[in-house]
């Protein structure tokens, strides 16, 4: 088993390396000038040829490359070219604020899922199966930063119940665990979990369903268990994918978180890309992408290891 | 039941018995194929599982060579080898003394003259293709107009005895597990091959169904003049259809022979318990205990020596320290066996 | 063993055919009430894209500052006007045209382009499958709306670019799920047979190996039409993909956002129109899977 895991960590590496490599790429296919938020627009050549020295812009890329992937790995991400402070702590801010809102978000999603999905499976062909099934199709299908708005139209607009934007009163820098402050967290995490409630509702319910048509269920009932002694049959054999699916769905909403936090003002890692895109800010866009992709590659493969975990078969196959 | 109508028939042979020196058409020289297993942290194999371990043997023209065994002894793994599917790592397979690959004799042509009927009838035919497309693909290959190929086809399907008109249309979901190896065993006569090797091809089917394919398979046999091998787990069906038979243990040869000396007489002490494992109708001779102790080993680290000297009731030191070889024990028959072989040490060994 | 029928008869009569796989599965589909619908309604969407010019009512790029954020319910103006005075009528009905083709168009493509690396992958298997899927997985390992969204940022907004973002989000989805279907298809004792028959890796692959393989891989792609065009209204949405002023429905979503307290009805319409869009191919795919016997 131990075998597995090291055989599992050390694939991981060219996985990050290669992650890095398209990371550092990207900013650089951008065309454009690296430089325009940073130089007037009248600045001197000269001038220019400092700044790009400074930023070493100017050196060829496999050297940038190294350059850049070396501090990476030291912990230095560079400096924001828009707010002059490290990215890393830019990063490191806005990642524990969207982490928070995911991870509500994939909290509910999966209460609701596993609910929708354990009653659609069990009941299947009804009209409960129906029902349930077409919540959890409209829960993949919604486009969830509409979803967002038509929320803030209903609880806010008109209702006035929930405020529409931002983190609460003083800003994210002043996070605190009162109401003032999580209500700002209801909307937003509520939209996110529409998507994973969907898509955990449609695996628990296949799941579901397929372990209540295998033989041995039959051979419980006639041995005459209880119905809350196959539910947790049931249970033990789906929970394994099902916690699984809801990993990979919070390591999606930690990297298109983007959508939501826009429309809700949230300073969570999604609205810090958008202003990394539209300053070009490239240290910051790098950063960003960098520290998100590799957060979704470890959750992979925690997920993939957890799993081995529970059910030794996978590491067989 | 079966075995009732299956023994009034007698199975047309062309034997070599040595009574004048017949080419043989297939030959297996010195196979060898072993499959490594990957374990460890860098997909290091540590250990192989030695599949086949030098099978020699020769096909002779208009022969059916039964071979048996137990699981896990390597005879599917020979058939593929034969087939050329899989390469082995050692050895050679030789038609009328040409190996295939080389210029003179391309694996295409190679191909069009040995076929093979597996197992699975379902798994091996196409469920997206009629019937008559699955039969007819083969000649397509080989150069044959579409049309003139579907002709063949649905003369083929009548001569197993499936009337084209029901069924060249139809798809394998639709027809029976018989129906299905009819159609399997047409597809490998599409290429009029002069040698078909049937792996295990009537294991799957239901005792009567199974009794006509056989019957089916003699027939077209004397028909077209064709050379089976046929490898089967079932003692009683290889007695019945084959001329000579090879009898197989742990990727080795055991012994190898003609049918009823290996079923009266059989000289290696694997034999003799295989071959009286089945179990006889006769009430008087009811055994109350296997032939055979123990579970047959595992091909990955397969005993030392004779393969067979930890389960063998004659077995002494000489057994685990020399290797066996294939030893002349009559006529045309050979037994990999140290009490066969004079001079081997052995103290049942003639001197 | 007698002949049965004489050679010449056997050539000559007709032989009875059975209904191919695909005429099943559409009987099949065709028994299944949402999914009839589903059709239809993609149909009429598609229909409607392509008539825009002759349905619509207004020209969707004329607006009047003077008619500006007009109600649902205006006279001549029937489901009120936008920000800019233009007709929601009309940039909704010329919307289908770019929200469908970026929804539909970046997955055709990742099909084509996936199928063509996994099957390859899958059937040729040793190193070259370990080479491309290990390639694919490297960008399977970001999550795709930050992969799309760092791709269209990179390379700016645009159709286009957005086009060419998506395509390659999709692409390693589709190519895993090739490679594997590909892989376990080609272990198939008929594909062996088909080895055994001397046929050449190409004859193989086009006669018995596509046949089997492309229908899940199809079933798939289209599971992903939901998602893409979700993603492609919501990459408009942000400003990176189509641009003002053409009518795009997520684009929509962004410029009347301004509107959301004084007319939060105009605001939800674009959003309706990706929603049933969205939900009618997801449906349309579950109806296929069923009538494919495809355990979701």
């Amino acid at each position: 088993m131990l075998t597995y895991i090291a055989k599992r960590v050390i694939y991981t590496l060219p996985i990050m390396l290669g992650v890095a490599i398209v990371c550092f790429l990207l900013v650089h296919i951008a065309p454009g000038d690296p430089l325009v938020s940073v130089l007037p627009p009248d600045a001197s050549e000269q001038l220019r040829q400092q700044m790009m020295a400074l930023y070493g812009f100017d050196r060829p890329y496999a050297e940038q490359f190294l350059k850049w992937l070396g501090r990476a790995l030291g912990g230095d991400l560079g400096t924001s070219i828009r707010t002059n402070r490290p990215v890393v702590a830019e990063v490191g801010k806005a990642v524990s604020n969207t982490l928070m809102l995911a991870a509500l978000a994939t909290v509910i999603g999966f209460v609701l899922g596993s609910l929708f999905g354990f009653v659609a499976g069990s009941f299947r062909d009804t009209w409960i199966d129906k029902v349930a099934s077409a919540i959890s199709v409209t829960g993949v299908s919604v486009p969830h930063y509409w979803l967002g708005m038509v929320l803030v139209i209903i609880f806010s607009a008109q209702l006035g119940w929930l405020p529409p934007t931002g983190a609460g009163p003083g800003g994210s820098d002043n996070w605190v665990w009162d109401w003032a402050h999580i209500r700002h967290m209801i909307l937003p995490a509520v939209t996110m979990s529409v998507i994973p409630m969907g898509i955990i509702a449609r695996t628990v319910r296949a799941l579901v369903a397929e372990i209540l048509s295998q033989e041995f269920i039959a051979g419980l009932k006639a041995k005459g268990m209880s119905a809350f002694g196959i539910f947790r049959h049931v249970v033990k054999n789906a929970a394994p994918t099902a916690l699984a699916v809801m990993g990979i769905q919070l390591g999606y909403l930690l990297g298109g978180s983007i959508l939501i936090e826009t429309v809700f003002s949230w300073p969570g890692t999604g609205l810090l890309l958008n202003d990394a895109i539209f300053q070009r800010d490239l240290p910051l866009l790098q950063g960003t992408i960098l520290v998100l992709a590799c957060f979704f590659v470890v959750l992979n493969l925690i997920v993939d290891v957890m799993q081995t975990a529970i059910d030794p078969r996978i590491a067989r196959s | 039941m079966a075995s009732d109508t299956v023994m009034t028939r007698a199975p047309a042979a062309a034997q070599a018995t040595g009574s004048e020196p017949v080419r043989p058409l297939l030959e297996a020289a010195d196979l060898v194929k072993h499959f490594p297993i990957k374990s460890g942290l860098l997909g290091r194999s540590n250990a192989v599982v030695r599949a086949v371990d030098g099978v020699t043997f020769s096909l002779y023209p208009g022969e059916t060579l039964g071979i048996v065994g137990e699981s896990g002894c390597g005879k599917s793994t020979t058939a593929r080898v034969l087939m050329n599917l899989i390469k082995p790592d050692s050895g050679n397979v030789l038609l009328n003394g040409r190996a295939p690959g080389t210029p003179e004799l391309s694996l295409k042509a190679f191909r069009s003259q040995v076929q093979m009927v597996f197992q699975d009838s379902y798994a091996s035919l196409n469920p997206r293709l009629t019937v008559e497309d699955s039969i007819a693909y083969g000649p397509t290959v080989h150069g044959v107009s579409g049309s003139d190929a579907v002709r063949r086809a649905r003369r083929l399907l009548d001569r197993v005895g499936l009337d084209p008109r029901r069924f060249a249309g139809r798809y394998p979901h639709e027809l029976s597990g018989g129906q299905r190896q009819r159609v399997n065993i047409a597809r490998a006569l599409a290429l009029e091959p002069k040698v078909i090797i049937l792996d295990e091809a009537v294991s799957a089917l239901d005792k009567s169904v199974e009794a006509q394919v056989l019957n089916l398979l003699l027939d077209l046999k004397e028909e077209i003049g064709l050379t089976y091998i046929f490898i089967s787990h079932d003692l009683e069906v290889v007695r019945f259809i084959a001329n000579r038979v090879m009898v197989m243990y742990l990727g080795r040869v055991a012994e190898i022979g003609p049918t009823d000396a290996l079923y009266t007489g059989g000289r290696h002490p694997y034999t003799t318990a295989l071959l009286g494992s089945m179990l006889s109708m006769d009430p008087d001779e009811r055994t109350m205990e296997a032939p055979l102790a123990g579970d047959p080993p595992n091909p990955i680290d397969p005993p030392p020596g004779c393969r067979f000297h930890t389960r063998c009731s004659f077995a002494e030191s000489v057994c685990s320290a020399k290797t066996p070889v294939l030893t002349v024990s009559g006529t045309g028959h050979f037994t990999a066996c140290h009490m066969v072989d004079p001079g081997s040490g052995h103290s049942k060994a003639a001197a | 063993m007698v002949q049965a029928v004489a050679p010449a008869m056997i050539d000559d009569a007709t032989i009875e055919r059975s209904p191919g796989y695909w005429s099943t599965v559409w009987r099949r589909f065709r028994r299944d009430p949402v999914a009839m619908i589903a059709l239809g309604v993609i149909v009429l969407l598609i229909l409607m894209a392509i008539l825009a010019p002759y349905i619509a009512p207004h020209d969707p790029f004329r607006g009047a500052t003077l008619r500006r954020l007009r109600p649902p319910g205006t006279p001549g103006y029937l489901l009120g006007t936008d920000e800019l005075g233009r007709d929601m009528l009309s940039r909704l009905i010329y919307g289908a045209r770019l929200s469908l083709f970026m929804g539909v168009t970046p997955v055709f493509l990742a099909l084509f382009i996936g199928s063509a690396i996994g099957i390859t992958a899958g059937y040729v298997g040793g190193i070259v499958n370990t080479l491309l899927m290990r390639t694919i997985d490297i960008i399977f390992a970001f999550p795709s709306v930050l992969l799309a969204i760092a791709l269209s940022g990179a390379m700016g907004a645009g159709i286009v670019n957005g086009l060419i973002s998506l395509t390659i989000v999709f692409i390693p989805p589709i190519a895993r799920i090739a490679e594997s279907v590909t892989t376990s298809v080609r272990s198939l004792d008929y594909v062996e047979a088909a080895r055994a028959s001397g046929a050449g890796a190409l004859s193989i692959v086009r006669k018995h190996v596509l046949g089997n393989v492309l229908g899940p891989i199809f079933v798939y792609a289209m599971s992903l039409i939901a998602v893409s065009m979700i993603l492609a209204s919501g990459l408009s949405f942000l400003g990176l993909g189509v641009r003002p002023p053409e009518p795009e429905w997520g684009l929509m979503l962004n410029t009347l956002r301004t509107a959301l307290y004084t007319q939060p009805m105009l605001c939800a319409l674009p959003g309706i129109m990706i929603f049933i869009t969205s939900i009618s191919f997801n449906l349309l795919t579950d109806g296929l899977r069923s009538a494919m016997d495809i355990k979701a």
